[in-house]
C-alpha cells in the first residue's frame, strides 16, 4: 500500500493510508499515514465499532485537509484494549515453541508452493487473455 | 529514575510493534536466511489537496480479496490461504462490494477475526460522510490492489493499471486500507 500510496501521489492524487504496522509504512515514506494502534486487519477501526470506524475514517479526513507536508503520521487516541499484552505475541519467536516453529517451517513451505502455483496459473490466464 | 519515579508510565512493550524485526527473527527462525528488503526512499511525493472535502470524489483502494472460487475458507477466521491471493487490479461497484476477505493476507489471527469487512474497508463509514456532505461522493467503484512480493511489479504494472482506472473514475483522492 505504500508504494501504490507514493505512486498515487507522484501522479497528482492525494492520499492517505489507514494502517497498523507503523513501521513498515514510515520505513517506506508516505505522503499521509493514519496509524492506529490495533492488531493487524483492523486498519480502519475496531470491528463492529461504527463509531471507532467513524472516527479512524474522520482522522483521515483531517489528513487530507491539514497535512503540512510529506511523512506526516498522526496515531489514532483509541486503544484496542485496556491490556497491551496483544503487541506480544504476533510472530514473537521468543512465545513460540521450537517444535512449532519446525512445524511452521513445513507449513510455509508448503504454502509458498501453493502461491507459486495460483501464480503461476493467475499470470498464464492473463497471458492468454 | 527509579522504579517508583516510573510506575505511572505504560509497560515498556507498549510502542508500536516492531513489524519489520518481528518478521526478520520469525523467517530466520524458520530458516530463510535471506531476509526481506522493505521498501524504503529518501524522498516521498506529496500532492496537496487543492480542493474542499465537499468537492471531493474519494476512492477506497484496499488489499482485500473478492471470493475466488474452489479455493477453500476465505471467510472469518479462516486459516492463511495463499490460494485465496489475486494478481492483478480490480475494481468493483461500491453499490454492492459483496464478500471481500483477506484470509490471504498476514494479519492477526490471534486478536483478529476478519468478521467485519468495515474494520478493514471502511466502506460504510465513507458511504455515511457522502451522505452527511462531509465529501461530495464515493467513486462508484472501489479498487483492489495485489499483494505481490515484487515491489517492481506492484510499481511498474499494478500501481499503473489502478491509476488508469482512477482516472476514468475521475476520482480526486484516495484512501488507502492497509491490513
Amino acid at each position: 500500500m505504500s508504494l501504490t500510496a507514493r505512486y498515487l501521489e507522484a501522479h497528482g492524487i492525494p492520499t492517505v493510508i489507514l494502517g497498523s504496522a507503523k513501521d513498515i509504512v514510515e520505513h517506506c515514506g508516505v505522503p499521509r499515514f493514519v496509524f492506529s494502534d490495533f492488531p493487524l486487519g483492523n486498519s480502519a477501526g475496531k470491528p463492529d465499532d461504527l463509531d471507532s470506524q467513524t472516527a479512524t475514517l474522520e482522522l483521515a479526513f483531517r489528513m487530507l485537509e491539514t497535512a503540512p507536508a510529506p511523512r506526516t503520521t498522526i496515531q489514532s487516541p483509541q486503544r484496542w484494549s485496556a491490556s497491551s499484552d496483544w503487541k506480544l505475541d504476533f510472530q514473537n519467536v521468543d512465545r513460540i515453541a521450537d517444535a512449532e516453529i519446525k512445524k511452521r517451517r513445513v507449513e510455509f513451505d508448503k504454502i509458498k508452493a501453493i502461491g507459486q502455483k495460483v501464480r503461476d496459473q493467475a499470470l498464464s490466464n492473463q497471458t492468454k487473455n | 529514575m527509579n522504579s517508583k519515579q516510573t510506575a505511572a508510565f505504560t509497560e515498556e512493550h507498549d510502542i508500536a510493534v516492531p513489524y519489520m524485526q518481528r518478521l526478520r527473527d520469525y523467517y530466520l527462525a524458520l530458516g530463510y536466511s535471506n531476509p526481506y528488503r522493505w521498501a524504503q526512499y529518501a524522498d516521498v511525493p506529496f500532492t496537496p489537496l487543492g480542493i474542499t472535502l465537499d468537492q471531493a470524489r474519494v476512492a477506497l483502494i484496499t488489499t482485500a480479496a473478492p471470493f475466488k472460487e474452489g479455493a477453500g475458507d476465505q471467510g472469518a477466521g479462516a486459516v492463511y490461504n495463499a490460494k485465496a491471493k489475486f494478481y492483478k487490479t480490480y475494481s468493483q461497484s461500491t453499490s454492492n462490494p459483496g464478500f471481500l476477505g483477506i484470509s490471504h493476507l498476514g494479519y492477526d489471527r490471534k486478536y483478529s477475526t476478519a468478521a467485519d469487512l468495515n474494520s478493514f474497508f471502511p466502506l460504510n463509514a465513507l458511504t455515511a460522510a457522502a451522505q452527511q456532505g462531509r465529501i461530495k461522493a464515493v467513486a462508484a467503484r472501489f479498487y483492489g490492489t495485489p499483494t505481490n512480493r515484487s515491489q517492481v511489479t506492484t510499481i511498474e504494472q499494478d500501481c499503473v493499471d489502478l491509476l488508469a482506472l482512477l482516472t476514468e473514475d475521475e476520482v480526486d483522492l484516495a484512501i488507502l486500507t492497509a491490513n
